[in-house]
């Protein structure tokens, strides 16, 4: 005996998605005074230091291209990841208020952090990538579907470690202290800093089992085809592993929905 | 139609599993007919109402909700504080599918809540009263048949509470209530049956009287 026509599981999510998205967006940029500079000056802020830092002590070329374009590729490639990440672990945390409506579910709120992290990613790339182009960097892509396909491999790593990290940092927020530390040399070995070319061969196959690497490197040589990427630059794997990821980390937000809500 | 099925609850706390608030809740609120929560405190009330509201789950047990039901309107349902009273506002209509008339609900809440000006201005910026206004006021925007209300007349200085009344006697043509409150006369003006929550268990009676009743005849004399 159901007394009115309820809307389809798929329109509360739509409408869902939509309003966590808008609203995440206005709070993301109106939180403080600076926030939205500070979107553009935190990127600015590290190509600034990495680019002073490396092109003084080390070489004016890597890999057969320029240093600079080296790093603000890297950087802005390995930023789509983790952004995304950094934005989708504390999600759940935040917004539990907003689970006093029954329409809004924990996964919810992470899919649309991961959307507008996302595009916002896209966005400040797209501008800083002309900044840099005023400044007389060549950063016009050879291959931009490459570019693409990487970018968004790499964010899709990104979700999927925010779907698995959020339900841990919520169950057991011991562990994720130790995952925070891990993140660190993640980011020495994604070959953002320190060129994965230069690592002799037994030690190379290891580094390159990260698949963030694969997605940095890719993303090199989609702007400069003379880039001597690694040989064993594997753009699926990157998609292999992010799907499994995702996959894994949906499972997680099912199993757990009830328990991440319950107080 | 709210159908209550052995409901079990209890609260996880920093050294395991607490005591069980709810132990086998079994009833039926039948269509349009409103009800008061009674009981004292601790007794598992404000649990309850959660739980037919859908924002927490039962251990064991389940609730089926076969009409529209409101969320459990109390302070401040997920406000995000640096967002203005408009925004918020926009946010729970686009959840419960209103983006096509958001401009008239809007226009509601806004005229219904009369905080003038504050409604542009961050939550946090609100007095306690004022944010229970909005509150009210949002809670009124939407067409639910069934309207859960913990304590929600208590905060508003007599003004408000004087229309709150009034909107709550107007809603009583179309649609029902489920109310927890603590004043006896707030209940016997809304409310024609009684849950008497006592010992985690529920006891139903069809006069809210006779569950008034049955809880005072547990107080120490």
């Amino acid at each position: 005996m159901i007394e009115h026509q309820p809307r389809s599981n798929w329109a509360i999510t739509f409408s869902v998605w939509r309003a966590l998205v808008l609203r995440e967006a206005v709070s993301r940029i109106t939180s403080s005074r600076i926030a939205l500079v500070w979107l553009f000056l935190e990127p600015i802020a590290h190509f600034a230091f990495m680019i002073m830092l490396m092109t003084l002590i080390r070489s004016r070329v890597i890999g057969g291209i320029d240093t600079s374009l080296w790093l603000i590729v890297g950087l802005m490639s390995f930023f789509m990841f983790k952004r995304v990440g950094a934005q989708t672990k504390n999600a759940i945390k935040t917004n539990a208020p907003l689970f006093s409506y029954r329409q809004v579910l924990p996964v919810d709120t992470i899919l649309s952090r991961a959307f507008l992290e996302g595009a916002l990613g896209i966005m400040i790339t797209i501008i800083l990538g002309i900044g840099v182009a005023l400044f007389g960097v060549e950063i016009s892509p050879d291959d931009p579907l490459m570019v693409m396909a990487a970018f968004f491999g790499l964010w899709l790593m990104g979700l999927g470690y925010g779907l698995v990290i959020s339900v841990i940092a919520e169950l057991l927020p011991e562990i994720s202290k130790i995952l925070d530390m891990v993140m660190t040399p993640i980011y020495m070995l994604s070959g953002v800093l320190l060129p994965i070319a230069s690592v002799p061969m037994p030690y190379r196959e290891w580094v390159l089992l990260n698949p963030l690497a694969h997605g940095v490197e890719a993303s090199r040589l989609g702007v400069s085809g003379f880039y001597h990427a690694v040989p064993e630059l594997d753009l699926t794997y990157l998609y292999k592993f992010a799907v499994c990821l995702i996959f894994f980390g949906l499972l997680l937000q099912r199993r757990f929905r009830l328990t991440l809500v319950a107080k | 139609m709210i159908i209550v099925n052995d409901v079990h609850k209890r609260y996880m706390t920093d050294h395991g599993p607490g005591r069980w608030v709810l132990k086998g809740v079994d009833f039926v609120i039948p269509p349009k007919v409103s009800v008061g929560l009674i009981g004292g405190n601790g007794a598992g009330k404000s649990t309850l109402l959660r739980l037919i509201g859908g924002t927490d789950q039962p251990n064991k047990g389940n609730v089926e909700r076969l009409c529209r039901v409101s969320w459990p309107m109390g302070l401040a349902p997920g406000f995000q504080g640096s967002l203005t009273g408009r925004q918020n506002v926009k946010f729970v209509c686009r959840i419960h599918g209103h983006e096509h008339d958001i401009e008239d609900r809007i226009e509601f809440v806004k005229a219904f809540a009369e905080i003038g000006e504050a409604f542009e201005e961050p939550i946090n910026t609100y007095s306690s009263g004022m944010k229970s206004r909005l509150v009210f006021g949002l809670s009124m925007a939407f067409d639910f048949d069934v309207y859960i209300s913990d304590e929600v007349t208590s905060a508003g200085d007599a003004a408000f509470k004087q229309k709150a009344s009034n909107a709550f006697k107007n809603l009583a043509d179309h649609s029902s209530l489920i109310m927890v409150s603590h004043g006896e006369g707030i209940l016997r003006q809304f409310c024609s049956a009684g849950i008497w929550l006592y010992q985690g268990k529920a006891h139903w009676f069809d006069d809210l009287e006779d569950a008034l009743k049955a809880y005072k005849d547990t107080l120490p004399k």
